[in-house]
């Protein structure tokens, strides 16, 4: 064998491992750049598979040609970039879900000294003031600042959720862009990718990229995805393609033709609705789409609730002047609920008696004071809690009573109405509160009342499916057929429920976000653990790497004394 | 497992924040004494929370209509108290005239001192308290009567039988009134005819039978004072019941909502070892390197 071989050879090593110092030296640099997959140089020793056909047979049993050195791999595992995808769109929905949710808590800031429940304390205690003096104008006074100050605080929150969900519409819109933008992007880089890769050569860098993109769309729409053999992804938004080899499709943000306030998504080519299963998108969607209307909602039955009731009563008394038949409250809802301005103007004609001339009678304003203590409200109605249409057989099990905060386990003893046969176990928040006999289910139209010490804290009424009005209530109830139940709770506890049950939603949303994290803390580190660097490791290299290359130059030096020998020694005698 | 450099630097900070977060946390319930800043912190403790706070503010004004019922009582009781002196010196008048041995000018004497006595007796049913006749039942804005002429030639009753109701506790809904009709009766009444009696020097046996009517009138007004004495021991009673609850319910609200402060701090001190910990942990360890022990 040629020493020139020894020579060519040693030249391959010597490149073999300047490569592995670029490679080390390219991965320390982009030690800290997000999204990087370290690299690896591919060494393979050139055995006789690189020599001349002619050559073979006196080769054999000979060392090979020495180091191929032109692969450098990308290190990355798809399985692992896959999970944390799964992970990002779920951390990306729970924390956009959780946030408005958190504002909205922050709005209805109870339990405090100023919160509406506080507020809603202070009307009923003016209506009692207005009780004990029915003659005084400071306390009817008193009792108009009372009925305005919580008026409008019930309006101010009701607004606010109504920003809050207009401001997620902001969200809306930039999370289209954020998915245009990045399918753009990674339409661009499959073309890039293909054309590198076309030529045999490696687009690690290009796939680093690539792969980041993929991370932030799923972070911000669950996508699905997969490589195809040319080294382009297609990516799937729902059943749509958002990417496709070079092409990428655009989603607009355009009002909703059935509530232009607003912001919908909607694909460019063809108009469909944009679906998003999961990612930030999806997050923000339920929070503005279900979860704060469903609480406006429940705001809404309360303010209805408290409206319906004083005004009922209201418009049987009589004012000071012996005005009769006005109402207390006007409006429709949380959003517009306030005192009737002609009682704002005219506080002595607030209807405190129960007949005319009676300025010492205060029997109606007691009443209206005293709907703080009588279960009035239907709880839940027409939220989700309200439990319709279930039947209520023997021995099944009652959701729902979630919406009676009073009903704590095993402080209520039920009364009224034992029922003929069978138990019914009635839960709180996944606990029983208790089984009882009584209740005579099979009956509609029947009540079971909780009480606590002699107050009754929550009726149960055994009645049709559907959702009540309050003046409906007798006659659905009796109705024939009728097999759900309703559950009525004060005013107070109405309140006290839509706060807790907010805030048992925004605790979840927050563990649910918390947990997400962890998990995408955790699936990214296991992918770091693939591709991330860790310089030790490339110093490592690095030192290996020169070792090698000085000891590649030493068989360099060798072979030159061999030459030396061979040509100025050889053959010269003396 | 391999340890990159950014999932090293990514665990450093997420080390670092949670451990400073947790303190904040503790922090921020040292600074505000408060468990439950907001529902979600405790769900069920907000919800009891906001029935303990719910019953405070109902038995605080519960003790505000005592209070205020008790003003009201106590100036009924001032004015029946005024009635039953009245009536008595008009009963030894009476008892004085109905004596035979009294001449024509003694007797209208004693009718000009009867006189007094029914302009007074007027006054006392007529008592007001902020603006608000006590004794006429709901028409609290009209005198319980009207005194015609003067000297009073007739004292007709105005108010009503309206009972002045307020609500004292969960349960109890009561009256704080009494009904000036339902004390005073015919006494008014009785008292000009006595007057005018004496007047024309009416004899002793013409004035004997007004005793009873003073006599009967006398204890009515004792028993509507034995009624407002019993509402008063009722609404201190009532009162001092009331406090007991709000004790309790500042208790359990305070148990529920406020932080129990050597638990609390406790916990701060150990969240900010766990802070110093991580950080000196990460001093440390963020220097070692490879290259260190490389020429």
């Amino acid at each position: 064998m040629a020493l020139s071989i020894g020579l060519d050879t040693a030249v391959k090593a010597l490149r073999a491992h300047q490569l592995a110092v670029d490679v080390a030296a390219h991965n320390i640099a982009n030690a800290q750049t997000p999204g990087f997959s370290r690299q690896r140089v591919l060494l393979r020793p050139i055995g006789l598979e690189g020599a001349a056909w002619s050559a073979r047979d006196s080769l054999l049993g000979k060392p090979g040609f020495g180091v191929d050195a032109r692969d450098v791999q990308r290190i990355r595992d798809a399985f692992m970039d896959y999970q944390a995808r799964q992970a990002l769109s779920s951390r990306g929905q729970r924390s956009a879900f959780a946030a408005p949710l958190r504002n909205a808590e922050t709005i209805f800031n109870d339990p405090s000294d100023d919160g509406i429940s506080a507020l809603l304390a202070r009307f009923w205690a003016a209506w009692h003031d207005v009780v004990n003096e029915p003659e005084s104008s400071a306390a009817r006074t008193a009792l108009v600042h009372a009925t305005q100050t919580f008026t409008l605080r019930l309006q101010a929150a009701q607004s606010e959720l109504d920003l809050q969900r207009r401001n997620l519409n902001q969200l809306v819109s930039s999370a289209a862009d954020e998915i245009n933008a990045c399918a753009r992007e990674i339409a661009a880089l499959n073309l890039q990718i293909k054309q590198v890769e076309l030529n045999g050569d490696r687009a690690n860098d290009l796939r680093d990229r690539r792969d980041v993109l993929l991370d932030k769309l799923s972070e911000v729409a669950s996508v699905q995805y997969s490589e195809a053999q040319t080294g382009e992804v297609t990516v799937y938004l729902g059943s749509h393609e958002l990417v496709f080899g070079a092409t990428a499709r655009t989603i607009v943000a355009g009002p909703d033709p059935g509530d232009p306030t607003m912001t919908k998504l909607t694909w460019q080519n063809d108009g469909f609705d944009v679906v998003a299963s999961g990612g930030k998108l999806k997050g923000i969607l339920d929070a503005r789409d279900q979860a704060l209307p469903d609480l406006q909602r429940k705001l809404d039955a309360f303010a209805v609730g408290l409206i319906n009731g004083v005004n009922t009563l209201h418009r049987q008394g009589y004012g000071l002047d012996n005005s009769t038949g006005l109402d207390f409250l006007q409006g429709t809802g949380a959003g517009d609920i306030r005192l009737n301005p002609v009682l704002a103007a005219n506080p002595h004609r607030i209807a405190t008696a129960a007949a005319p001339n009676s300025p010492g009678d205060a029997s109606i304003a007691l009443q209206i004071a005293s709907l703080e203590l009588r279960p009035n409200m239907v709880a839940g109605a027409p939220a989700t809690h309200l439990v319709t249409g279930e039947t209520l057989s023997p021995g099944v099990t009652l959701v729902g009573l979630q919406v009676a905060q009073g009903l704590q386990p095993g402080t209520y003893t039920i009364v009224e109405n034992p029922p003929s046969s069978g138990t019914l176990e009635l839960q709180y928040d996944g606990n029983p509160i208790g089984t009882y006999n009584s209740a005579n289910i099979s009956a509609p139209g029947g009540t079971i009342q909780f009480t606590s010490g002699s107050n009754v804290v929550a009726t149960l009424y055994v009645a049709v499916t559907g959702t009540y009005t309050d003046a409906q209530q007798v006659a659905d109830l009796t109705a024939p057929g009728n097999n759900a139940i309703r559950v009525e709770v004060a005013p107070g506890d109405f309140y006290g429920n839509l706060v807790s049950v907010l805030g048992a939603d925004v605790n979840r949303a927050l563990g649910m976000e918390q947990s997400a994290g962890l998990l995408v803390d955790h699936l990214d580190a296991m992918r770091q653990a693939t591709h991330g660097v860790n310089i030790d490791e490339e110093v490592t290299n690095l030192q290996a790497a020169q070792h090698a290359y000085n000891a590649a130059a030493r068989v360099i030096t060798v072979i030159d004394d061999m030459l030396d020998t061979l040509i100025n020694r050889t053959g010269v005698t003396r | 497992m391999r340890l990159s450099e950014q999932a090293r630097v990514h665990r450093q900070v997420s080390y670092l924040t949670d451990a400073a977060d947790r303190m904040d946390r503790v922090q921020r319930q040292l600074a505000t004494n408060r468990r439950i800043d907001r529902a979600s912190d405790d769900p069920s403790g907000a919800a009891l929370a906001m029935q303990y706070r719910k019953s405070i503010a109902f038995e605080a004004q519960m003790r505000r209509n005592l209070e205020n019922g008790t003003a009201f009582l106590n100036v009924t009781e001032a004015a029946l108290s005024g009635a039953t002196d009245l009536l008595q010196r008009v009963r030894e008048l009476t008892v004085q005239a109905a004596n035979d041995t009294l001449g024509v000018s003694e007797r209208q004497n004693i009718a000009a001192e009867v006189n007094q006595v029914i302009e007074q007796l007027a006054q006392v049913a007529n008592t007001s308290f902020g603006g608000v006749y006590i004794f006429s039942g709901h028409k609290t804005t009209t005198p319980a009567y009207a005194v015609g002429g003067t000297p009073p030639a007739a004292i007709t009753w105005q108010g009503d039988n309206g009972e002045r109701l307020r609500r004292v506790s969960t349960r109890d809904v009561v009256p704080v009134n009494i009904i000036g009709h339902q004390v005073f009766g015919n006494l008014f009444d009785r008292l000009i005819q006595l007057r005018d009696a004496l007047q024309s020097g009416a004899p002793g046996a013409q004035v004997r039978p007004y005793i009873a009517d003073i006599d009967s009138g006398l204890e009515r007004v004792l028993n509507a004072r034995a009624e407002v004495g019993a509402r008063l021991n009722r609404f201190e009673a009532t009162t001092s019941r009331s406090l007991e609850t709000d004790t309790n319910l500042q208790e359990l609200r305070a148990g529920v909502e406020d932080i129990d402060i050597a638990e609390t701090i406790v916990r701060f001190t150990a969240a900010q070892n766990a802070l110093e910990a991580a950080l000196g942990a990460i001093g440390r360890t963020a220097n070692l390197s490879l290259l260190n022990f490389l020429r």
